[in-house]
């Protein structure tokens, strides 16, 4: 018995881990079995897996990892809505306290910014892993479809959430990026003031990014990965090779 | 039927005369008992009515098997962010002013590709045609690759694994001249060099 085996074994006996746990560590298939399966949170997974989804080197975990992002970025923005008013006179300086005077305010605001650019990138890489390995071809079509929704949602979240600091990175981001859709035929005038609230960015700007950032689009965003979820089982589980 | 059978050796069965135009193969294959070399001793049940055919099992336990390497990963990502958090500041500059335009002017960097393709097509080409034939051929890309739906090793589907590859490998570019080549009013620039004629101390980009 190895070192780590005989720490492992004094842990799981000591009165502070018998305290703990309820119940002894599930070393038996039907105890981890139920381990999964009466878990709420955890019975989105199948009991039993097929042995190369267990492989690190297979998925990267990039879609696991960025539903992770989304979470945190849930949790965080939650916090940070606390303190932020969606108001052009306003916005900029509740951005300010909440980095100064807020309790873990800049901290919770850093991991906000730094998930969100996280989560883009590794949204991407995981649509690149199932590029790569086929796995978007029957019967999987329609799940790669919904992940190309999910990938758009998730640009359009980080983008909608680019402009609430209202500084002036933000603001003159938000204005190049409308132009760019300002192009589009005949729905250009539209889609512009419907997006913008006016002709150009401005309080009406900052109430809608920021009513889309914090529930239209997480919303939308959660109906998604349900689908996206629940498709990865009823299409016999994590893809492989054939 | 088959205990009977066994238990009054059918002599009496009689096999009814078919007109041999219209003999079947089941026809042919009635004998009557008696002029079988062998005879039914007894019926061996089956365990099911359809037998299975178990396939070698090739799966592990969903605990610990995927879950501690999920729980791990989402540990490393947590003490990734903290550490950005801790020691990387989020950007912010000053109030947003509408007659103020900064020097340059970039979007967010997943859209980068796109404004760099602004500087050299129409802006039709660049902001509507392009995003949405990339949009809308990687949403569609399952029903237009309808190739050998078995070949997923890379050796065999070429043809998508390289225009796959030069797609974002293009995007990639055009982001990456786009955040360290483009300098004051979006001209082409190189970042720290200071004997290019066109060189500027650092670029404009920010996160």
């Amino acid at each position: 018995m190895s070192f780590l085996e005989r720490m492992d074994e004094t842990l799981r006996r000591s009165v502070v881990w018998r305290s703990l746990f309820r119940q002894p560590y599930a070393n038996d298939e039907r105890s981890r079995a139920y381990a999964v399966m009466n878990n709420v949170f955890l019975h989105i997974h199948p009991v039993r897996v097929r042995q190369h989804a267990v492989k690190f080197a297979y998925t990267f975990c990039l879609g696991g990892l960025s539903f992770f992002l989304f979470l945190v970025l849930t949790i965080t923005g939650v916090y940070l809505m606390f303190f932020y008013v969606p108001s052009a006179t306003q916005a900029y300086t509740d951005i300010l306290d909440i980095q100064t005077k807020v309790a873990f305010g800049l901290l919770t605001r850093n991991i906000h910014r730094w998930g969100a650019h996280l989560m883009v990138f590794f949204v991407f890489l995981h649509m690149m892993r199932v590029f790569y390995h086929g796995a978007y071809k029957p019967p999987r079509e329609f799940n790669w479809v919904v992940g190309v929704v999910l990938l758009f949602t998730t640009i359009l979240l980080s983008f909608s959430g680019y402009l609430l600091p209202w500084d002036q990175i933000a603001y003159w981001a938000i204005t190049i990026g409308t132009n760019m859709g300002g192009y589009l035929p005949l729905f250009n005038t539209p889609v512009n003031r419907l997006l913008l609230g006016g002709l150009e960015v401005g309080q009406n700007t900052l109430l809608r990014f920021y009513v889309l950032h914090i529930m239209f689009l997480p919303l939308v965003a959660a109906i998604f990965l349900a689908v996206h979820f629940w498709r990865i089982r009823k299409d016999g589980g994590i893809s492989g090779p054939l | 039927m088959a205990d009977h059978d066994v238990k009054a050796p059918s002599e009496s069965r009689v096999v009814l005369p078919v007109d041999p135009a219209r003999r079947t193969e089941i026809d042919k294959q009635r004998v009557p008992m008696s002029a079988r070399p062998y005879r039914l001793l007894a019926l061996v049940k089956q365990d099911a009515v359809v037998r299975v055919q178990k396939e070698p099992d090739d799966t592990v336990m969903t605990w610990p098997h995927l879950l501690s390497i999920e729980f791990l990963a989402a540990g490393m990502m947590s003490i990734l962010l903290l550490l950005m958090g801790l020691f990387i500041n989020a950007p912010l500059e000053e109030l947003a002013n509408s007659n103020v335009t900064p020097a340059v002017a970039k979007a967010p960097w997943y859209f980068l590709g796109l404004q760099e393709l602004l500087a050299y097509f129409h802006p039709v080409v660049a902001g509507v045609l392009v995003p949405g034939f990339v949009f809308m051929g990687g949403a569609l890309l399952p029903y237009i690759d309808r190739g050998n739906i078995h070949a997923t090793r890379m050796a065999d589907r070429k043809t998508a694994v390289v225009l796959f590859t030069m797609l974002w490998l293009l995007g990639l570019t055009l982001t990456f001249v786009a955040i360290f080549f483009r300098g004051p009013g979006y001209s082409f620039t190189i970042p720290y060099l200071p004997f290019f004629p066109n060189s500027i101390d650092g670029f404009h980009f920010a996160l």
